[in-house]
Formats: structure tokens, C-alpha cells, sequence
């Protein structure tokens, strides 16, 4: 009898634990399935995307997180991502560097912005202003640099610009480091 | 009428989850600055609430009502994680376009409302006639506050690249404010209000 009226009183919490074990296992079990191809299609993108950059592209090698882009046997340009702290999330942003003071260009790898404010970083006339533009000018044009913002979405827009200055400065020093060291 | 039609037909305007239940709105004037957002959203939502409500109406029976609350939160968020996890990994094209739209689906209080105030006490059938019907009902709303806002907004009309119309002052200096939150809530207010004035919402 006694056990009987434990079984229900407790009925409701068993049950949500069974619930949130099952919800918890089969969630586990798809993110394993689905992580490899995940990474595999990021990989894919990452390697389209540098192709992109470097329109002459035939292979590329990845160290101490710089993608070094070739051409035949010569290096035709370096690549990185850089991190920002949007004002949703992370952004990520592969940056193409020229040379040791120029953007070759950037794309926005991922993001989650505001759908329809910053989100719109990711389009070409908020992106094609990095274009061969030199590191000390990444900035927003109130902040002394050459970016125009996006009008809504300044912290978006800032965070862009900060992260590729401040992550080129440090791979160019990494590259220069590297080169001295050869 | 059949119930199941009743159930659906419902959604659209008596118990429109923008308009009368204002339900979800904090995804709802978040991205309603677009045709193309409103729409996205609008697939979300979709594929989620039907989905809570076939199981959530599945599982009725068993549920007491002590902790159905946090089953059916812990329910819908693994569906949203779930749905954002397979469509990275096999649909990397809708995910692309769909990828910020799903995050905000968890806190948009339309699924849980439905799956508390309908699925949880009605069958599969109409349960499912219920969450097809909401999904109608927010896509009309969100599309006529979109409409507004884009219009106004960015002087122009264009849906998924298509150029449909451009106004002529408003295209060189839009109101960028209805982009903005705080044009959301003028125009989801001045739409109540004119959609109350004519009639068309009763309470």
C-alpha cells in the first residue's frame, strides 16, 4: 500500500528524468553522426572560399592556424580566421592577407547576428571595403580607420573590423617569426 | 465543418498567435524587417511546432500535469537542437539561410503555448490541423509587418533578389528607424490598433 503511494508521488519526477535521459541520449548519439560531416562540409567550405581569395590556388597547407596558399610551388598568400565578438555571438572571418601590411579581402565564415541588421556583414558591400586595404586602416571611419559601418549594426560592423586588425597584426608577427626562423 | 478544419482554420485570424494570443514576439519583431526573414522564420517555426505538437499530442496520456511544463521544454529544445544538427550536417544549404532563424525558435513561447494550451489535450489529428493553422496565422502577420517594415525601411521591395518595387523619396533616405526594434513595435502596435479599429481581431 505504502509503496504504492510513493510510486505515485514520485511518478512525475521519474518520468521527467526518463524523458530528459532519452532526449539527452538520442541528442548525444546525433551529434556524433552528425560532427565528422560537419567538419567535413566546413572544411570544404573553408577550402572554396580560399579558392576564392586566391584565384590561382593549387594547394594549400595549414600550421599554427595560417593557411598557406600556393601556387605551383610559389606562395601566393597567407589566410587566417579571426575571431569577433559580435553582438549575438562569435563571428568567424577568414582574412586573406596580401603582404605584411595589406588585406587581400575577407569573408564572413559564420555568424548570428541580427537577421537583417548585422547579419549583414556578410554581404559583398560591407566586405569589399577590406579589399587591399592595409591593417592600420581596418577600423570603423569613427574609430580613425576606413570602414563605413553598417547603418544598425555598428557593434557588428566594429567587432569585424577590430578582429581582422588585431588578429592580422598578431599572424604577421607569427609569419615574420616563422620567416626568420627559416 | 470538420473539427480538424475548425482547429486549423482558427490559427489564421480568430486566434492569430501574433495578433490576438501575442505569442512569440520577441522572434517576431526581431526578424520581421524582411520578406525574406519573415518567410525563413516562418519555415522554422514550421517544421518545430509541428513537430512539438505531433509529440507532445503523442505522449499526452502519460504526462502529469505536475512537471509537464519542463517536459515539454526539455521536448522542444532537443527537437530544435536536433532539427539545427541535421540540417548542418545533410542540408547545408537551408541551414545556410535557416541557421539563425532555428536558435530563435526555443524562446519563441508560440511552440510551448500550443503544446500546453492544445496538444497536450487534444488528439494527434487535430493537434497536428492546430499547428499547421498557427503556422499560417504567424507567416500572415509576420509577412504584413515585414511588408511595412522593409517598405519603409529600405525604400524598397525585394524578395529572395527579386526586385519587386522601389518608392521614390524613401529609396534615397529610408527610415532606417522601422528596420530598428523600435519601428517593430510601432507598427505591430499601429497593426492592432488598425486591425482592432476595423473589426477584424475581436476579444
Amino acid at each position: 500500500m505504502q509503496i504504492r503511494e510513493t510510486l505515485r508521488s514520485t511518478y512525475p519526477v521519474i518520468l521527467l528524468a526518463v524523458v530528459v535521459a532519452i532526449c539527452v541520449t538520442i541528442l548525444t548519439g546525433v551529434g556524433n553522426i552528425t560532427l565528422p560531416r560537419i567538419e567535413a562540409m566546413e572544411k570544404q567550405k573553408v577550402e572554396k572560399m580560399l579558392s576564392e581569395m586566391f584565384p590561382r590556388m593549387t594547394g594549400y597547407t595549414f600550421e599554427d592556424e595560417i593557411y598557406s596558399v600556393y601556387s605551383g610551388d610559389d606562395t601566393v598568400g597567407h589566410a587566417f580566421i579571426a575571431i569577433g565578438k559580435g553582438y549575438g555571438g562569435n563571428i568567424n572571418i577568414l582574412v586573406g592577407l596580401e603582404d605584411e601590411q595589406t588585406i587581400k579581402g575577407i569573408i564572413v565564415v559564420s555568424h548570428t547576428e541580427t537577421p537583417g541588421l548585422g547579419s549583414l556583414i556578410t554581404e559583398d558591400f560591407f566586405t569589399d571595403q577590406f579589399t587591399s586595404v592595409t591593417i592600420d586602416d581596418m577600423a570603423l571611419r569613427r574609430d580613425g580607420g576606413q570602414i563605413d559601418a553598417i547603418t544598425g549594426a555598428t557593434i557588428s560592423s566594429r567587432a569585424v573590423a577590430e578582429a581582422v586588425r588585431v588578429t592580422a597584426w598578431d599572424k604577421v608577427e607569427l609569419l615574420r617569426g616563422n620567416e626568420a626562423g627559416t | 465543418m470538420s473539427t480538424s478544419k475548425k482547429e486549423f482554420v482558427k490559427g489564421l485570424i480568430t486566434t492569430n498567435p501574433v495578433f490576438v494570443l501575442l505569442l512569440g514576439l520577441c522572434p517576431a519583431l526581431a526578424v520581421s524587417t524582411s520578406i525574406d526573414n519573415a518567410l525563413g522564420m516562418t519555415l522554422a517555426v514550421f517544421i518545430v511546432l509541428l513537430g512539438a505538437n505531433v509529440i507532445i499530442a503523442a505522449i499526452r496520456g502519460i504526462v502529469p500535469s505536475i512537471t509537464r511544463i519542463p517536459i515539454f521544454i526539455v521536448i522542444i529544445a532537443t527537437l530544435v537542437t536536433l532539427v539545427n544538427l541535421l540540417f548542418n550536417a545533410f542540408l547545408p544549404d537551408l541551414h545556410a539561410t535557416l541557421g539563425i532563424y532555428l536558435p530563435l525558435v526555443v524562446v519563441n513561447c508560440i511552440v510551448l503555448g500550443r503544446a500546453e494550451a492544445f496538444a497536450s489535450k487534444n488528439p494527434m489529428v487535430r493537434s497536428i490541423a492546430d499547428a499547421l493553422g498557427m503556422t499560417v496565422g504567424f507567416m500572415i502577420a509576420m509577412l504584413m509587418i515585414s511588408f511595412i517594415r522593409q517598405m519603409l525601411g529600405t525604400g524598397e521591395m525585394s524578395v529572395f533578389g527579386f526586385h519587386i518595387f522601389s518608392l521614390p523619396v524613401l529609396i534615397d533616405s529610408p527610415m532606417a528607424i522601422f528596420i530598428l526594434p523600435p519601428g517593430g513595435f510601432l507598427i505591430m502596435g499601429l497593426l492592432l490598433a488598425l486591425l482592432r479599429w476595423k473589426g477584424v481581431l475581436k476579444l
